[in-house]
């Protein structure tokens, strides 16, 4: 259930590499300097021995999980007296759970939370997490997310209006969406994969011309959508050729003004559903969930594979060397678009007696001296920005940490729009499906996505 | 359901005259002071205000709130309810719940009752065998259940491939993510799951007609169909007034298989009170919207099978 769906919109990015290198490398220099100072240095030795309780949904192994164990391991190295307690759950299951469980006698100190309307609105809103402004400038995460990023983890103090306010987390992964390519279906339906489109109208074009080519008992693109929700990524590919991130940005964020009902949204949303009339992905798509679709694309299903980077793992454990992956070429705009951010956000307890050592357990996430490399080494992208580049000699790290780059360095992370309303995850997923089976025109679509939109809006200015 | 077991009663001690209810009114022992009885009763009177009555209460309670489960409530009134009847997708659920009904209870009373009339009417051999095997679907786990049958209906299972093997390729379908057929599909797990209970049911209590009732009408030269309305038919009335309340029941209560086969999908066309109702509490925190989708799905079942249980009584009279 990795549904990563609703993931976060990072942004981080490594953008301007070299310039963040240096930066980040300035601040790593601190860790390590202390890390090389004995245990006198410890700045949480008078807590004397302590546990530090964390909760994460980022399960996923191989992929994220690992990472977050190796990372807590090194912690407790470099702080001895500190001993992480670490649970993992399957994303859905973790977010019926998480506001009770912060809200219960024994909260974590640690905990991821979501993204959005859905579920970050009301840890905030209920007080059950804490405010990091004050860690965010003792460890500099300003420097690591551009603001455009970091509003994805602001809300005010009451719950209510988001992208504004206080910082409740940050968080380490990057995850953003975009096009798998199998090289040897491309070969074999004529296609040289080093000519990959670098428009979107090229990469239309492209669909277009395979589409006769492969066997109409397959998908040409495959995708899962049996949950509703995995159709927001594939959108999000075509709708960032015709509207900028900023507006759905706007429009996750309740922006004044904002709207789903936009000429340029249903331009978007009538070229999405002709791609299905078209055939271009199967029928199937219903059946299927996203990681079934992703694990179907890996024992060669289709040629291409539209979603989120968090699949690379599977993907590659499939294909090996003969998987590619790249951004949606961009559309007339020149700049590239997709639905993506940051992983779950990390939070504090308001409860937690450690809120410091907390903090400074999840800066180790973040931009801890290790975090970048192990997080390579299971095909994730560091969502910071100035991370060390990839290790040479792995050319799909590297796509999959360019894709992610690009994106923010264009300001082109949408988030995900399931954000923008509790309702949303359901109701945009139930609307795409009705759109895609032909049963519902772009324009009574959007104008539906909406009014769900506008009701919400009016539930929560209300109060 | 007060009168349900009342008329339950009398059927479980068909055959048994000694047990009557005349015995059971004078076997009290003389001069016992009869008040005592509901010191007695009372441990299980207290469990069941604790455990069902209050909880019952409290939910009613809540859907008059507005509240995300953990910040305070306010006070809404009958909002969540004007909500719940304004809303397509919550009526369309409800819909979903009575169409659901035709495949776990009608279906399943339908092929219940048939192999019960065949059963009385020839002497099956291995009959053991065959109760049991039929009843195997009521003992599996539902999330076992569901998960076979998403594997079944998959567009790579075993169905599609039969149809596809019989040349029937047109009518291979996506079937749980197909916008017309999910629903029905859906339903016909339900009818396998209670069919089977509904069988048992039936079977108990045919096999208490006396074997006299059905040589006489034999004599008398009824047939099958003769037969089945004239013997089988009156005599397992009760076992079917409990089947068809216990099937209804599932039918509108039906969460698991729901849940884990389509979630409500595609687009909300496999959507039902109790999915809903998990959704509103759980997933969205609208757990005032959820109490009271609870409420009325409470009245609606308790509504149901008081009147199965009623029009059963006017059936007898």
């Amino acid at each position: 259930m990795n549904n990563r769906r609703w993931r976060p919109c990072g942004l981080s990015l490594v953008v301007v590499a070299v310039v963040a290198a240096v930066a980040a490398g300035a601040g790593r220099a601190n860790t390590s300097a202390s890390g090389a100072n004995s245990a006198a240095q410890n700045p949480f030795a008078h807590y004397g021995n302590i546990t530090l309780n964390v909760w994460s949904a980022d399960n996923q192994d191989p992929g994220p999980k690992p990472v977050i164990v190796a990372l807590a391991n090194s912690f407790h190295k470099r702080y001895p007296n500190v001993t992480v307690k670490l649970k993992f759950y399957g994303l859905t299951d973790y977010l019926k759970i998480i506001q009770l469980g912060l809200n219960s006698g024994s909260a974590p100190d640690v905990a991821e939370g979501n993204q959005g309307y859905g579920t970050d609105s009301l840890l905030v809103k209920a007080k059950l997490i804490r405010p990091l402004d004050a860690y965010v400038k003792q460890y500099h995460w300003n420097k690591y997310f551009p603001p455009g990023a970091m509003a994805q983890f602001r809300w005010t103090a009451d719950g209510q209006t988001y992208g504004k306010g206080p910082v409740w987390g940050v968080a380490q992964f990057g995850q953003s969406t975009g096009i798998f390519y199998n090289r040897t279906a491309l070969k074999k339906y004529g296609f040289d994969p080093a000519k990959m489109p670098t428009t979107f109208a090229g990469f239309d074009k492209l669909l277009a011309q395979l589409r006769p080519k492969v066997p109409s008992s397959q998908p040409l693109a495959v995708i899962g959508d049996k949950s509703g929700y995995e159709s927001m990524h594939s959108f999000g590919l075509v709708q960032g050729a015709f509207l900028p991130a900023s507006a759905v940005r706007n429009w996750i964020f309740h922006a004044p003004g904002a709207s789903y009902d936009t000429p340029a949204n249903i331009k978007a949303l009538t070229l999405y559903q002709q791609w299905f009339k078209k055939g271009y992905f199967g029928n199937d798509y219903n059946a299927v969930d996203e990681n079934d679709a992703a694990a179907a694309f890996a024992k060669g299903k289709g040629v291409f594979y539209l979603g989120g980077n968090w699949q690379a793992q599977v993907i590659h454990a499939g294909l090996g060397a003969n998987v590619g992956f790249m951004n949606m070429p961009p559309g007339a705009s020149g700049k590239y678009v997709a639905v993506g951010a940051t992983s779950l956000p990390l939070h504090i307890s308001a409860k937690s007696k450690y809120p410091d050592v907390a903090a400074k357990f999840i800066d180790w996430q973040i931009a801890g001296p290790q975090s970048a490399r192990l997080m390579y080494a299971q095909n994730q992208v560091p969502a910071i920005l100035g991370a060390p580049a990839p290790p040479k000699g792995n050319p799909y790290m590297a796509s999959l940490g360019k894709g992610w780059q690009q994106l923010v360095k264009d300001n082109g992370l949408t988030l995900f729009p399931d954000w923008s309303a509790d309702t949303m995850f359901q109701f945009l997923g139930a609307q795409l499906q009705e759109l895609m089976a032909g049963r519902k025109d772009a324009a009574s679509m959007a104008k539906a996505v909406q009014s769900n939109w506008e009701a919400f809006d009016k539930r929560i200015h209300k109060k | 359901m007060t009168e349900a077991s009342r008329e339950a009663a009398p059927a479980s001690t068909r055959g048994r005259p000694a047990a009557g209810r005349p015995r059971r009114v004078t076997g009290r022992a003389p001069g016992e002071p009869h008040r005592i009885a509901y010191l007695f009763l009372l441990p299980g009177l207290v469990a069941y205000v604790v455990f069902t009555l209050f909880p019952v209460a409290q939910t009613v309670r809540l859907s008059f709130y507005d509240w995300d489960g953990i910040t305070s409530k306010t006070w809404h009134g009958l909002g969540n309810y004007r909500e719940l009847f304004d809303s397509t997708e919550i009526r369309a659920a409800f819909g979903h719940s009575v169409e659901l009904i035709l495949f776990y209870a009608v279906f399943s009373l339908a092929i219940g009752l048939f192999l019960t009339a065949l059963m009385m009417h020839s002497h099956v051999r291995g009959l053991r065998f065959f109760r049991t095997v039929l009843f195997m679907p009521q003992t599996i786990a539902t999330v076992v259940v569901a998960q076979a049958f998403t594997w079944i209906y998959d567009p790579s299972g075993p169905l599609d491939a039969f149809l596809r093997s019989v040349g029937a390729r047109s009518f291979a379908k996506v079937w749980l993510g197909d916008f017309t057929w999910a629903l029905p599909a859906v339903g016909l797990i339900g009818t396998w799951i209670s069919f089977g209970l509904v069988l048992i049911l039936l079977l108990a209590g045919a096999q208490r007609i006396p074997q006299e009732l059905y040589e006489a009408a034999r004599v008398d030269g009824a047939g099958f169909v003769r037969e089945f309305f004239a013997v089988t038919l009156p005599g397992i009335r009760n076992e079917l007034l409990v089947a068809a309340t216990l099937t209804t029941i599932t039918a509108l209560r039906n969460f698991d298989i729901v849940y884990n086969t389509t979630s409500g999908g595609p687009a909300g066309k496999t959507e039902v009170p109790s999915w809903l109702m998990f959704h509103d509490a759980f997933e969205i925190h609208r757990v005032g919207l959820a109490a009271a989708i609870a409420t009325v799905l409470t009245a609606v079942i308790s509504l149901v099978a008081l009147g199965i249980s009623r029009f059963y009584t006017e059936a007898r009279q």
